[in-house]
């Protein structure tokens, strides 16, 4: 599943601030019902198989959890339902914890999304511009932290070989690790004198430096973009007008479902499902061209 | 055309006592290959480093160097980074960037090169070099021979006249370095770019150079041609360090007194010994091989793998080395040599077969047990033998760890010293020391723990000829006193020189194991360059001082 992801960094970072947005500041049911059915239908596509089950699992214990709180703690309403230790158990809470905890869970299934997809090059392209140093020395340490990782691991070998650092006791493997990492740090700095010279052999410094970068703006991406602004902006409107707006407290009210408001619940279901519609669309493509073959 | 010229230059780093590069004169033409060799603290770096201004270290320096005739003080920052290109030797230290394609780009954004440019330069460059396989992947995933190549095209893709390198393949194993030196010379051949590069593995580069540079003591001792270069040796001293550097068909050459040209091939070699010498009457038949009863190591088909997922690495290895035996392993790289090693030594645990150490199995060993005076292992990278601010402290804390009391300690650490000849390193920070430095104090430091058996992981990857030299005298010594040494190499040439025995492992198995001129005369490919050349003549010569040996006999003889 990489069609979503191919799209430019600036697209994707625009979608999931449109997503992201609305799922923290707009606490309309069905916005946050429709975002939570596309995040689960999203992760689903971005997800190893054998990891689902485990997930399935995490999340709803999650949901039950963040549901059942609410009405606990919260005596807020006017229905009570029943009481218990002296306290009013209400329907306005009961409701309000249910989604509460469709939001946290579509939060965080959105949010592990964005970590999937945008990956550390297309943060770094997108902020690298605004600050070009930044994305060279984040760049570097990108590629250092893997290397002295590897080389920790044959300095501790190397040791044990030679029967010290082997030890089952806490203490001195702490200090043996303290040791460890002191001498890492003096080959380190000696290893750095050497990559600074490879800089400087390279013309580091000399003024006037260019960023490069493997992504372009196409016209596939400009199309989505104008799609995802034109929905985002929608479902923005709608509820900055306050066309879509919804209580809990004292009590839940009426859902509006007024021609308006019906055109924002589409227009940001069209906006979560995005995502899985291009997924459809990019199989079906390749599938009509595979058949073609 | 000329392009560098050298005029009576001269270097001296503050507080030394010597110049590192002393009246060095020289002119380098476009398009020429040279290479610049020496034994290790001649100058070679040091010289190479003030070639390219960037780079030159701080000192006092005279006399002038000029690129196309501009003096280098004069020469636009622009130019001098773009159009002389230095690889260093360390594939790592080198990298810059997390992944292959921001490294490609990385010279050319320093140039402020325009993004659509630079993306035309470097798929080009990408494609001529072969790396368009890993372009997205991260640096850290390539092999060392990968990442060589990655940085000879990071300085490539910025289009240099000159290319310096210096021991660009010092830290790779002989197949990746033979591509390195492949492509090197495809570069002079095809683009014409001018090349200056420091090898001690000459077998190779020998014979595609235009010019060879011999350094000894920041002089120069010899500048010609190579072919020259070898009819000129013979006025040196028959000692010199420098000798042993040579490829092999130029150290027999030099051995021999022979009014001829000077071969520098294998092939060449061949013709010359067939033309001067004949087949004997009578071939000599290798001494019984004499070996003590006693087993220091033994595995019995042993199998190992890292993870539960991952293919075996050993696949019923069986290996037998004798009490006091100097056992050499030999293979192709990633075969699982050194996985053998480190099952030896405990760091990897089988998960079926017998692994038995002095003829008790390994498992019996409790805690430090197997590591006090019994085994030791010498991983590939003697700095990570290090822990401490200077070679003596680490010492001492290898004694305290054995329980040594204080007393006693200096004078066992001065033993230790004055045996391998490390007494002047003492004080030094093992980080300053060069690779054959650092090699012979790891060694000092694995002696003081006693040990039995010695296991060592190619320890000869990226030392010169002579320190090689030393490390043989060091070996012979070890083994004198009855220390057994298990040795995993690349280095065909030392096992064939040094080892009681070798092995060649393939496929998760031993499958040969036996004396060198029995092995090595028994293989067509996998032998040293001295037994190609005299195969036909006397097979069972494998180094090149018994290829000599048996050229002189038969001039006595007649």
């Amino acid at each position: 599943m990489k069609a979503f992801a191919n799209y430019h960094p600036a697209v994707l970072l625009v979608y999931f601030i449109s997503v992201l947005g609305t799922v923290i500041f707009v606490s309309n049911p069905v916005l946050q019902i429709t975002a939570l059915l596309g995040g689960i239908l999203f992760s689903l596509m971005l997800q190893k198989r054998s990891e689902i089950p485990g997930n399935i699992g995490f999340y709803t214990a999650l949901f039950l959890m963040a549901a059942i709180l609410n009405p606990m703690f919260s005596h807020n309403g006017v229905t009570p339902l029943f009481f218990l230790n002296g306290n009013p158990v209400t329907y306005e809470a009961i409701i309000r914890g249910i989604a509460i905890a469709v939001m946290i869970v579509g939060f965080l299934l959105w949010c592990k999304c964005y970590s999937e997809i945008m990956t550390s090059d297309k943060f770094l392209y997108l902020f690298g511009k605004a600050i070009p140093r930044f994305s060279l020395i984040l760049a570097m340490i990108l590629r250092f932290v893997p290397m002295f990782k590897r080389r920790w691991h044959s300095v501790k070998r190397a040791q044990k070989a030679m029967g010290f650092y082997s030890t089952k006791s806490y203490v001195d493997r702490i200090r043996n690790g303290i040791r460890v990492f002191s001498a890492m740090i003096a080959w380190t700095f000696e290893n750095t004198l050497e990559t600074s010279l490879s800089m400087k052999a390279r013309g580091y410094g000399i003024k006037g430096r260019t960023n490069f970068t493997l992504f372009r703006f196409y016209a596939h991406d400009a199309g989505i973009l104008n799609v995802c602004v034109l929905l985002a902006a929608l479902t923005a409107v709608g509820s900055v007008v306050g066309e879509i707006t919804f209580y809990y407290y004292p009590r839940i009210t009426q859902l509006s479902l007024s021609p308006f408001a019906i055109c924002v619940y589409v227009a940001f279901g069209a906006l979560s499902f995005l995502p899985f519609f291009i997924e459809v669309k990019e199989a079906l493509v390749w599938k009509y061209c595979v058949s073609k073959i | 055309m000329e392009i560098l010229r050298i005029e009576n230059l001269s270097f001296q780093y503050p507080q030394a006592e010597k110049k590192a590069v002393d009246g060095v004169s020289l002119a380098i033409n476009s398009g020429e290959f040279v290479v610049v060799c020496g034994e290790s603290g001649c100058g070679k770096t040091t010289l190479l480093k003030l070639l390219k201004k960037e780079l030159s270290p701080v000192g006092e320096k005279s006399g002038s160097i000029l690129y196309k005739g501009i003096p280098q003080e004069e020469l636009d920052k622009r130019t001098s980074a773009s159009e002389i290109g230095y690889v260093l030797q360390n594939p790592d230290n080198q990298l810059v960037t997390d992944k292959v394609w921001h490294e490609l780009a990385f010279g050319l954004e320093n140039l402020g090169v325009p993004t659509e440019i630079i993306r035309r330069r470097v798929g080009e460059m990408a494609s001529y070099f072969g790396i368009q396989d890993w372009f997205r992947k991260k640096t850290d995933e390539l092999s060392g021979g990968q990442k060589q190549l990655l940085n000879l095209a990071a300085v490539m893709v910025m289009q240099p006249k000159i290319l310096i390198l210096d021991e660009p393949t010092s830290q790779l194993d002989p197949i990746a370095a033979s591509d390195f030196i492949a492509t090197l010379q495809k570069l002079n051949r095809e683009l014409g770019l001018t090349i200056i590069l420091v090898e001690h593995r000459l077998e190779e580069v020998f014979p595609v150079a235009n010019k060879i540079l011999l350094m000894d003591q920041g002089k120069i001792l010899l500048y010609d041609a190579p072919r020259e270069l070898g009819q000129e040796l013979r006025n040196i001293r028959s000692d010199h360090h420098m000798l042993l550097g040579l490829p092999s068909a130029v150290r027999i050459y030099n051995a021999l007194n022979i009014c001829d040209e000077c071969p520098l091939t294998v092939k060449e070699g061949r013709d010359f010994l067939e033309k001067h010498f004949h087949e004997p009457d009578e071939q000599a038949v290798p001494a019984e091989y004499v070996h003590s009863d006693s087993i220091a190591v033994e595995l019995e088909k042993v199998w190992f793998r890292y993870e539960k997922d991952l293919p075996d690495i050993l696949r019923g290895t069986t290996l037998k080395v004798y009490q006091g035996e100097f056992y050499c392993i030999l293979g192709g790289n990633g075969t699982g040599k050194t996985t053998t090693l480190n099952v030896v030594s405990g760091l990897n645990k089988a998960y079926r077969g017998k692994v038995l150490i002095d003829g008790k199995p390994i498992k019996s060993y409790k805690g430090n047990s197997l590591y006090r005076n019994n085994l030791a292992f010498l991983p590939q990278n003697p700095q990570t033998v290090f822990i401490k601010d200077s070679v003596r402290e680490d010492f001492t804390e290898v004694l305290a760890g054995l329980d040594v009391p204080k007393s006693q300690r200096s004078e066992r650490i001065q033993g230790v010293a004055e045996r391998i000849g490390i007494t002047h390193l003492l004080d030094k920070n093992p980080y300053d020391l060069s690779g054959g430095e650092q090699q012979k104090c790891a060694i000092a430091k694995i002696l003081l723990l006693k040990p039995k058996i010695f296991l060592m992981d190619e320890p000869t990857k990226g030392l010169d000829a002579y320190s090689k030299h030393t490390l043989q005298c060091i070996l012979e010594d070890l083994k004198r006193e009855g220390i057994t040494i298990i040795m995993v190499t690349h280095d065909v040439e030392f096992a064939a020189e040094n080892a009681d025995r070798c092995a060649l492992f393939f496929d998760g198995e031993i499958l040969s194991a036996d004396i060198p001129t029995k092995f090595f005369s028994e293989n067509n490919f996998y032998t040293t360059a001295a037994n190609r050349m005299a195969r036909q003549l006397w097979p069972s010569a494998v180094t090149c001082s018994q290829v000599v040996a048996c050229c002189q006999e038969q001039v006595a003889q007649s």
